[in-house]
C-alpha cells in the first residue's frame, strides 16, 4: 500500500512527465482503435458494397447462355446447405428497351420476388414507386430512369431477342450502388418472360445465392461442383481476386502500422519512465536506508507505470471514440462519399491490453535497477 | 546493563583489483543508553564503521551483533526491516522525502513498518514529536521549503518516531552553524535522558566530542583510542581536526 501512495507521490511530484507519458499512450491508444476501426470499417463497408447486393455463388448451365433445369435434387442440395441464407432461380434475358427512338440493350433478370430481393436488396435500395414485380411490373436502375427520363408508371416496351416485345410497367426504380447494375439491369417477375421464351416450367438460366459468412464461398462451391458435375458454379472471391488482394493487404498494412505505433509508444514511455526513476534514486535509497524492502520500492515504478498506463489507456479510448463520433457524423452528412466508421469493440478490448501492458513492460527496467539499487549509495553520495 | 552493539574484528576491504583496506578488524562493544561520539581525520573510517552498524553494508570479515541478535544471519529483506524496526539514522545530508510533508516524513519510518497510513496514534506522536522538535509550525510544508537546520530536525525527528534501541548518526551537524548545531545535540542529550536511547555519533569537531560520554578515536581503520570522556587522553597523538 505504501509502494502505491509513494507512487501516487512521485507521478504528482512530477506532472509534466506524467503527462507527458499519459499523452504519449492515449496517442498510440487513440491512433491504434481508430485505424484499426477506420480500416475494419472500411473493409466492411467496400465488402458490402461488393458482395451485400450481389449473389455469393451461382450455379450456371456449362454451356453459356442457356438454360438448366432447376430439379428438385439440384434445389435439395442447395436449400440443404447450412451457409445458404438467399436462394433466386432466375431467367437472364437481354432485351432492348424502347424508349421514344431510342433502343437501349436491358438485361432482365426475371425470378420470384423474394429470392430477387434476397439477393438485391431491392425493398431496401428502391429510391422511387415500389419494388414490386409480379404481373407486367419491372423495377429498372436510378441511371436507366435518368438517362432516358423513365418515370415510374411509365410503360417500357421490351424488344426480344425473336423480334417480339412485350409490355412491361414500371413499378419501382432502385439504386444498388454500382453504375453497371443501376444502368444495364431490370427485375421482373418470371411469369412476364418465361412463356414467351418457350422454357419449361422448371427451367432457369442461374441460380444465385447468398450464403451467411462471405468468406466461405469457396467452401460452398467446391461442395456444390463435386455435388454438381453437370452445372458450372462460380464462386464471388473468383470474380474478385483483386479486390481480396487489396483487403489484404490493407489489412496488412494496418496491422504494421499499428505495430510500429505500439513500438514508439513503448520506447516513449520506456525512456521517460527511466528517466524518471533515475531522478527518483535518491528518494529510493532513503526509503530502503528506512526499511524499505526491494520489492516493494521496485513496486512503486510497476504502480506508477500502471497507474499511468490505464489513465493513458482511457483518455486514449476516449480520444478514439471522439475522432470517431467526428468521422461518423462527416460520413452521416448528404453525398460525404464517406463510408460509415463503427468504434470496433475488439480494438477497444485489444488497444486496452496493449496500453496497460506496454507501460507494465516499460516499467521492467527502472523495476529490476530500483530493486538492485544499494541505499549506501545514496546515504554516501549525499 | 547489556551490550546493545557487540562487533568482532571487523573488517572492510572496498573493491576487488584496487583494494582499500577501510577498517582492519575493529573490536567495538557499546552498552545500552550510552552516548558515544567517533571522532577521526577524514578517510579513517568513521562512516565505513557507522555503516556497518546501521546495516547499511556488511562487513568483509568479522561479526556483529545488535541488541542480541547476530544480524550477520539476516537476509537483505532481513536487514532492512531490522533497520526499521531497532536503529535510527541521522546523516550529514538530511535526506528528507521532498514529495511528502514534514508531518509524513515523519510517519514514514511507521509506515515501512507497516503501520496503517490513518492511524490516529501515530499522527499523535508526530505531532509530539514535532512540538518537541519546535516544528510545531512547519508540519504540513514540504520538507524543501524548510531551512537547514529544520530539515536536520525533521531527520532526526524521524530517526526516532520508530523508537529504536540506537541511533546513528554521521556528522549531523556537518552542514549546521554553531546554533543549530548546539540546538541538535542538546535535543540529542534530551532523547538520551528521556528515552534512554543508545547514540553513536560521529563527528570531526572534537568540542561536540567532549560533550559525549565516550570517545572512540578511529585511525587508519582501526581504534586508536576509547576513553570514558572525564579521563580523555590529551596527549601529541590526538589528531588534528580539519
Ligand atoms: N565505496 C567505497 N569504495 C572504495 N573506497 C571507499 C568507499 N567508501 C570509502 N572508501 C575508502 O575507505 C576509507 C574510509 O572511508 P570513510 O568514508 O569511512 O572515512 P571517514 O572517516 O568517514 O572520512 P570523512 O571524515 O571524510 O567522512 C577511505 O580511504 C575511503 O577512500
Ligand atoms: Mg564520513
Amino acid at each position: 500500500m505504501l509502494s502505491l501512495r509513494v507512487a501516487l507521490r512521485f507521478i504528482a511530484k512530477s506532472r509534466f512527465q506524467s503527462l507527458l507519458i499519459v499523452f504519449g499512450i492515449a496517442v498510440g491508444i487513440a491512433v491504434q482503435v481508430f485505424v484499426g476501426s477506420l480500416i475494419t470499417s472500411l473493409q466492411a463497408s467496400l465488402l458490402d458494397s461488393t458482395v451485400g447486393s450481389s449473389p455469393h455463388v451461382i450455379l450456371e448451365p456449362i454451356e453459356k447462355g442457356g438454360a438448366f433445369a432447376y430439379t428438385e435434387d439440384v434445389r435439395s442440395i442447395v436449400r440443404d446447405t447450412p451457409a445458404v441464407v438467399a436462394i433466386s432461380p432466375q431467367i437472364v434475358v437481354p432485351v432492348l428497351a424502347t424508349k421514344g427512338e431510342a433502343a437501349v440493350p436491358l438485361i432482365v433478370r426475371a425470378g420470384e420476388f423474394a429470392g430477387l430481393d434476397g439477393i438485391y436488396k431491392l425493398s431496401q435500395r428502391t429510391v422511387e414507386g415500389e419494388a414490386r414485380t409480379g404481373g407486367d411490373g419491372i423495377v429498372i436502375g436510378k441511371d436507366f430512369a435518368e438517362a432516358y427520363s423513365v418515370a415510374v408508371g411509365d410503360t417500357l416496351p421490351l424488344a426480344l431477342a425473336d423480334g417480339t416485345s412485350v409490355e412491361a410497367r414500371v413499378s419501382g426504380i432502385f439504386d444498388l450502388g454500382v453504375q453497371a447494375v443501376n444502368e444495364g439491369t431490370a427485375f421482373a417477375d418470371s411469369s412476364l418472360l418465361a412463356a414467351r421464351l418457350g422454357l419449361a416450367p422448371d427451367e432457369v438460366n442461374v441460380v444465385e445465392t447468398q450464403i451467411d459468412d462471405v468468406f466461405s464461398s469457396s467452401a460452398v462451391a467446391d461442395e456444390w461442383r463435386a455435388a454438381l458435375p453437370q452445372l458450372e458454379v462460380g464462386d464471388w472471391q473468383e470474380r474478385n481476386a483483386e479486390l481480396l488482394t487489396a483487403l489484404q493487404s490493407q489489412g496488412t498494412s494496418s496491422v504494421m502500422i499499428q505495430v510500429f505505433v505500439v513500438i514508439a509508444v513503448m520506447l516513449g514511455i520506456a525512456s521517460t519512465l527511466a528517466i524518471s526513476a533515475v531522478q527518483k534514486t535518491r528518494q529510493i535509497g532513503i526509503l530502503k536506508a528506512l526499511g524499505m524492502s526491494d520489492s516493494s520500492t521496485g513496486l512503486v515504478f510497476l504502480y506508477q507505470a500502471g497507474i499511468l498506463g490505464f489513465a493513458g489507456t482511457l483518455l486514449g479510448l476516449g480520444l478514439a471514440a471522439g475522432l470517431i463520433a467526428l468521422f461518423s457524423s462527416l460520413a452521416a452528412g448528404p453525398d460525404s462519399g464517406l463510408f460509415p466508421i463503427k468504434l470496433q469493440p475488439s480494438f477497444v478490448t485489444l488497444s486496452a491490453g496493449v496500453g496497460i501492458s506496454i507501460a507494465l513492460l516499460s516499467a521492467v527496467i527502472p523495476y529490476r535497477n530500483t530493486a538492485r539499487l544499494d541505499p549506501i549509495e545514496v546515504i554516501q553520495g549525499g | 546493563m547489556g551490550d546493545v552493539i557487540v562487533g568482532q574484528g571487523l573488517t572492510k576491504v572496498y573493491g576487488t583489483t584496487h583494494k582499500t583496506h577501510a577498517l582492519k578488524g575493529v573490536d567495538l562493544n557499546v552498552q545500552k543508553q550510552e552516548f558515544l561520539s567517533i571522532i577521526g581525520q577524514s578517510g579513517s573510517g568513521k562512516s565505513t564503521l557507522l555503516n556497518l552498524l546501521g546495516l547499511l553494508d556488511r562487513p568483509t570479515e568479522g561479526s556483529l551483533e545488535l541488541v542480541g541478535t547476530d544480524v550477520g544471519r539476516l537476509s537483505k529483506r532481513e536487514r532492512a526491516a531490522f533497520r526499521n524496526e531497532h536503529l535510527g539514522f541521522v546523516f550529514q545530508f538530511h535526506h528528507l522525502l521532498p514529495e511528502f510533508s514534514v508531518r509524513e516524513n515523519l510517519l514514514m519510518p511507521g509506515w515501512i513498518g507497516g503501520q496503517r497510513a490513518s492511524l490516529g496514534a501515530a499522527r499523535a506522536r508526530a505531532d509530539e514529536m514535532l512540538e518537541l522538535l519546535d516544528l510545531g509550525d512547519v508540519k504540513d510544508k514540504r520538507s524543501n521549503d524548510l531551512s537547514g537546520g529544520q530539515k536536520q530536525r525533521v531527520a532526526i525527528g524521524r530517526s526516532l518516531m520508530n523508537s529504536p534501541d540506537i541511533v546513528l548518526a554521521d556528522e549531523p551537524t556537518g552542514n549546521l552553524d554553531t546554533k543549530n548545531t548546539e540546538q541538535v545535540y542538546s535535543l540529542f542529550r534530551r532523547v538520551h535522558e528521556e528515552w534512554g536511547t543508545t547514540f553513536v555519533i560521529v563527528t570531526h569537531d572534537r568540542s561536540i566530542a567532549e560533550q559525549t560520554d565516550r570517545i572512540v578515536e578511529v585511525r587508519d581503520g582501526r581504534i586508536e583510542q576509547d576513553v570514558r570522556n572525564e579521563h580523555l587522553a590529551t596527549s601529541g597523538s590526538r589528531p588534528r581536526t580539519p
